[in-house]
């Protein structure tokens, strides 16, 4: 992979990545140690990079293995934690009407979110919140772009299920 | 949902498609045509759409960590890193298989490795401090002057060298010694220990050239014992060196069956000075290989600037 210094891999791409992180570890400070490792361990192999590779899904894959490992090595983190119904109690209390403000809304997504199995919820992540392609999801969760798909509409499932009953801030409805 | 329509259970993947802007045309238009007319369906849009919407909010919300801390702590890791690492690559070669190494600081292993072929059987799979990464392009320069050299097409290798994996600092200071023999020389360990100031650690010096993490490089061949025979190279490869000093020019013979070097066939150097004699100048034939210097050429010597002794005239004496 060219010349280019690695410095300038991490000045475009440690920002989303770290997000990347912080969003599938809930905001931790680990986010900041995988972080860490994903660009270390991208320096070790970034020179047999081929020329014209796509270095931005590229890292995103590190990224999810090295998290992958991290939880892996977690296994027995408390479910309880991560439960809808724990979560959406830290929600905030609930508003007479139901309805929930727009950042009560987020939280709430984000509650359910963290509660989706590691690759719905990575697959989830890098579809919505970082745009990537379903072949790039696909090459970072080592499935088809197909599997991909699958696993981000199962996720919008389940948030939607989770979501059930709680009024959402209205957003236009008409099919395009 | 188990009370679902059979139609909207089929079309469901396409609704949520649809809603998240990810169906196709016809698709598209499909859950358009049936949620106008289905009620249950239409909220289930509806509400896909109200995800989404909330989900967009994802991409601006701050998700936790401190992104600035993490890359400077990440800025001292890489360049820790940095420091540690070392390319190398393995390359088939008339020696066997031999692998070249090297770091920022300069060429920092070029060891033999027969038959073997991956870095497993190298001794940077087990240093300390050291970060191996297999590379391609840098090295194979390296690998085709020492082709050069060892062909006799090249007398230097200009290398920077960096001794990380020397086993400490006396065996440091005996390679960079070790380094500057001259092209076409012989010397002894004992030589070398005098060199050094240390005169009596010349099987130290010999332990510190066992370990050559340089070969060829650092000169380790042009080292002999004081009796003049081989003594070892690199483990078992006499036949090795043999050939490294015959490439220079410098000949051996086999004294009942381990080979050293043929003294009476070399030019004589004396500690300290600055011409070269016939061996059979004065008494020099009888002193000891670690006040000498030997040349199995003129041109080598003269090469350093000596001049041929006035006494008995090398000069005159073509053949040796």
């Amino acid at each position: 992979m060219g010349e280019a210094p690695f410095e300038g891999i991490v000045e475009a791409h440690h920002r989303e990545i770290h997000r990347y992180l912080g969003r599938l570890t809930r905001g931790s400070a680990i986010a900041d140690d995988l972080a860490q490792e994903t660009f270390l361990r991208a320096y070790r192999s970034w020179k047999a990079l081929p020329e014209g590779a796509n270095v931005r899904a590229w890292l995103f894959t590190i990224a999810t293995n090295v998290m992958r490992n991290h939880f892996r090595g977690e296994k027995r983190r408390t479910r309880a934690h991560d439960t809808v119904k724990a979560s959406t109690r830290e929600a905030g209390p609930d508003r007479p009407d139901g309805a929930a403000s727009a950042s009560e809304a987020l939280t709430l997504v984000e509650s359910v979110v963290a509660t989706l199995p590691l690759k719905q919820r990575s697959a989830f992540v890098l579809r919505k919140v970082h745009e990537l392609e379903y072949d790039a999801i696909g090459g970072a969760l080592g499935c088809s772009a197909d599997s991909a798909r699958a696993h981000v509409f199962q996720a919008l499932r389940k948030i939607r299920h989770g979501l059930d009953g709680r009024e959402l801030t209205a957003v236009p409805e008409v099919p395009r | 949902m188990t009370g679902k329509h059979p139609i909207c259970r089929d079309l469901e993947p396409d609704l949520v498609a649809a809603a998240i802007g990810e169906a196709g045309a016809a698709a598209a238009e499909r859950v358009g045509e049936h949620v106008r007319r289905c009620p249950p369906c239409r909220d289930e849009f509806t509400r896909y759409r109200q995800i989404e919407g909330v989900v967009e909010g994802l991409k601006s919300h701050p998700a936790g960590g401190d992104e600035a801390r993490s890359r400077r702590t990440l800025a001292c890791r890489l360049a820790d890193l940095e420091r540690r690492r070392v390319a190398y690559r393995i390359f088939p070669s008339p020696l066997g298989n031999l692998l070249i190494a090297r770091s920022a600081d300069g060429v920092t292993l070029v060891e033999y490795l027969g038959h073997a072929r991956t870095i497993a059987a190298s001794r940077l799979a087990r240093a300390k401090n050291v970060d191996p990464v297999e590379d391609g392009g840098e090295l194979e320069r390296l690998y085709r002057e020492l082709m050069e050299y060892l062909e006799g097409r090249r007398k230097r290798l200009d290398w920077p060298l960096d001794f990380r994996l020397a086993r400490g600092e006396f065996d440091r200071l005996v390679l960079s010694t070790a380094a500057h023999i001259p092209y076409g020389a012989v010397t002894s360990y004992a030589g070398v220990a005098r060199e050094l100031g240390r005169p009596s650690a010349a099987r130290a010096v010999a332990q510190a050239l066992r370990w050559n993490p340089l070969p060829i490089v650092v000169p380790c061949h042009r080292v002999v014992g004081s009796s003049g025979a081989l003594v070892g190279y690199a483990g078992s490869k006499l036949g090795l060196k043999e050939q490294l000093l015959s490439v220079e020019g410098v000949s051996t013979r086999r004294a009942q069956g381990d080979p050293e070097i043929a003294r009476e066939a070399m030019y004589h150097l004396m500690r300290g000075e600055t011409e070269y004699c016939l061996p059979t100048c004065g008494s020099i034939a009888r002193r000891s290989l670690a006040e000498l210097t030997l040349f199995g050429t003129r041109e080598h010597a003269e090469a350093l600037g000596l001049d041929p002794c006035t006494t008995c005239r090398p000069d005159l004496h073509p053949d040796l």
